[in-house]
């Protein structure tokens, strides 16, 4: 099931291509897995056939899925490893959001670099370098 | 874009010597669900009519699958599905006369899925269609529209008095419909949401007048709201030129714009000497932000 939240200022077919790649590279979607049609996908999500269509046509033009035609979408047998600009591409919202916030709340930059640390260090893992 | 199942090109009309629409162009693609949206008085059902051939055009050209609609023989007509926003004609008829009326009226007529839906939405078959709730109105009203399997549909507020469960299915019978038929959809609603979940293309109509009509997306991903603020040299005066709307609030300006045409918000913030920060815009905000006068 996909959680998708039409009132967002976030376009569905982003909301739902997010959420697709992120159980793709989380391997909860195993490689060569068989996903659902973009007619299931669109009755089961409520969604116009098109926006479903869109999403699987970017998820395969970013090499996540491949379509076999007339069989079906399916994930691909290796999905690429995201490059490391589109990775900071993902996060870059992110981190706008908490700059803005920290200069708003008058919190200092040596303090917010603090809490990302002390974060990391109760996740205790250090972020994984390509 | 002849081949565009709806298309209008610089219509005019006025009642009464009140321009209600105004040099109107739109092109609806195959396959298309145009979400269009405007406020109370802002010339929808004007437009749809005009569409379904039931309101000539003072000047400009309407054509659905490419043939006026003012002029369509019976046969083309099937191919049309209309659901008005009003009440329906025959308020003393049964379900079930109505039903095997419109049978024999149209080729195409599926029984099987008229049946299915009216036991589907619970509308009995035996009841006079006056005595049925205001919202079965409404969804027989639908049944009729798309029972035909007609090609271009036309829905005049489709889910207005539904409530959310009957306008969740009503949505999905719509799109159902896509997904059987490709048959090309415009539907005029106030329910934002409605139109976020289904629709691909909108248009927003504003005086007559159409102020976008894109892809929704497209219209997500290229407008934002953004705030100028600690102007070094002084605020800049007058309107900003390419915006939707300015608002100034003390030393701050607010700004609706395009980011995907015209000057950046960060090369307008180096041009101003100032700090700027952007906000992504629901279906809603953009819709108020344009319908605005």
């Amino acid at each position: 099931m996909f959680f998708l939240d039409a009132n967002s200022g976030i376009p569905l077919y982003v909301q739902l291509q997010q959420q697709l790649r992120q159980r793709i590279l989380s391997g909860q979607l195993q490689h060569g897995a068989q996903l659902p049609s973009v007619r299931d996908l669109s009755e089961e999500l409520h969604i116009n056939p098109l926006t479903a269509a869109k999403v699987y046509q970017i998820l395969e033009r970013e090499g996540f899925v491949e379509t076999r035609r007339g069989i079906g979408t399916y994930v691909s047998p290796q999905p690429p490893v995201l490059r490391m600009d589109a990775r900071r591409q993902q996060l870059a919202p992110a981190v706008d959001q908490l700059v803005a916030g920290a200069v708003h709340l008058g919190v200092a930059e040596g303090e917010v670099q603090a809490l990302i640390s002390d974060k990391f260090r109760r996740l205790n893992r250090k972020p994984q370098v390509p | 874009m002849s081949e565009a199942p709806i298309h209008i090109q610089d219509v005019s009309r006025s009642f009464n010597g009140v321009a209600v629409i105004k040099d109107l162009s739109v092109s609806i693609k195959t396959g298309s669900i145009y979400g269009f949206l405007g406020r109370n008085g802002a010339g929808k059902t004007t437009t749809i009519r005009m569409l379904a051939g039931l309101t000539r055009p003072d000047q400009g050209t309407v054509r659905v699958s490419g043939s006026d609609p003012f002029l369509m023989g019976a046969e083309e007509r099937q191919r049309l599905g209309y659901m008005s926003e009003k009440a329906m004609t025959m308020p003393f008829a049964r379900v079930r006369t109505v039903l095997n009326l419109c049978r024999r009226l149209y080729p195409n007529w599926n029984p099987a899925l008229a049946d299915a839906l009216i036991a589907k939405y619970g509308i009995s078959p035996w009841k006079r269609l006056t005595l049925l709730s205001q919202g079965s109105q409404r969804i027989f009203s639908f049944i009729l529209a798309i029972a035909p399997r007609p090609s271009v549909l036309l829905l005049d507020e489709p889910a207005a008095n539904l409530d959310v469960v009957a306008r969740r299915e009503v949505l999905d019978d719509i799109l159902e419909l896509i997904r059987e038929c490709g048959c090309t959809v415009l539907f005029s609603t106030h329910i934002l949401s409605d139109v976020e979940r289904v629709a691909d293309e909108i248009g927003i109509l504003a005086n007559g007048k159409l102020r976008v009509s894109e892809p929704l997306d497209s219209l997500k991903d290229s407008i934002r709201q953004v705030r100028f603020f600690g102007f070094r040299g002084g605020a800049p005066s007058g309107d900003i030129p390419g915006s939707y709307r300015t608002i100034r609030s003390g030393d701050d300006i607010t700004v609706t714009m395009r980011i995907d045409s015209g000057p950046s918000p960060e090369a307008l913030a180096e041009r101003w000497s100032c700090e700027h920060e952007a906000r992504v815009l629901n279906l809603e905000d953009i819709f108020v932000e344009l319908s605005r006068n």
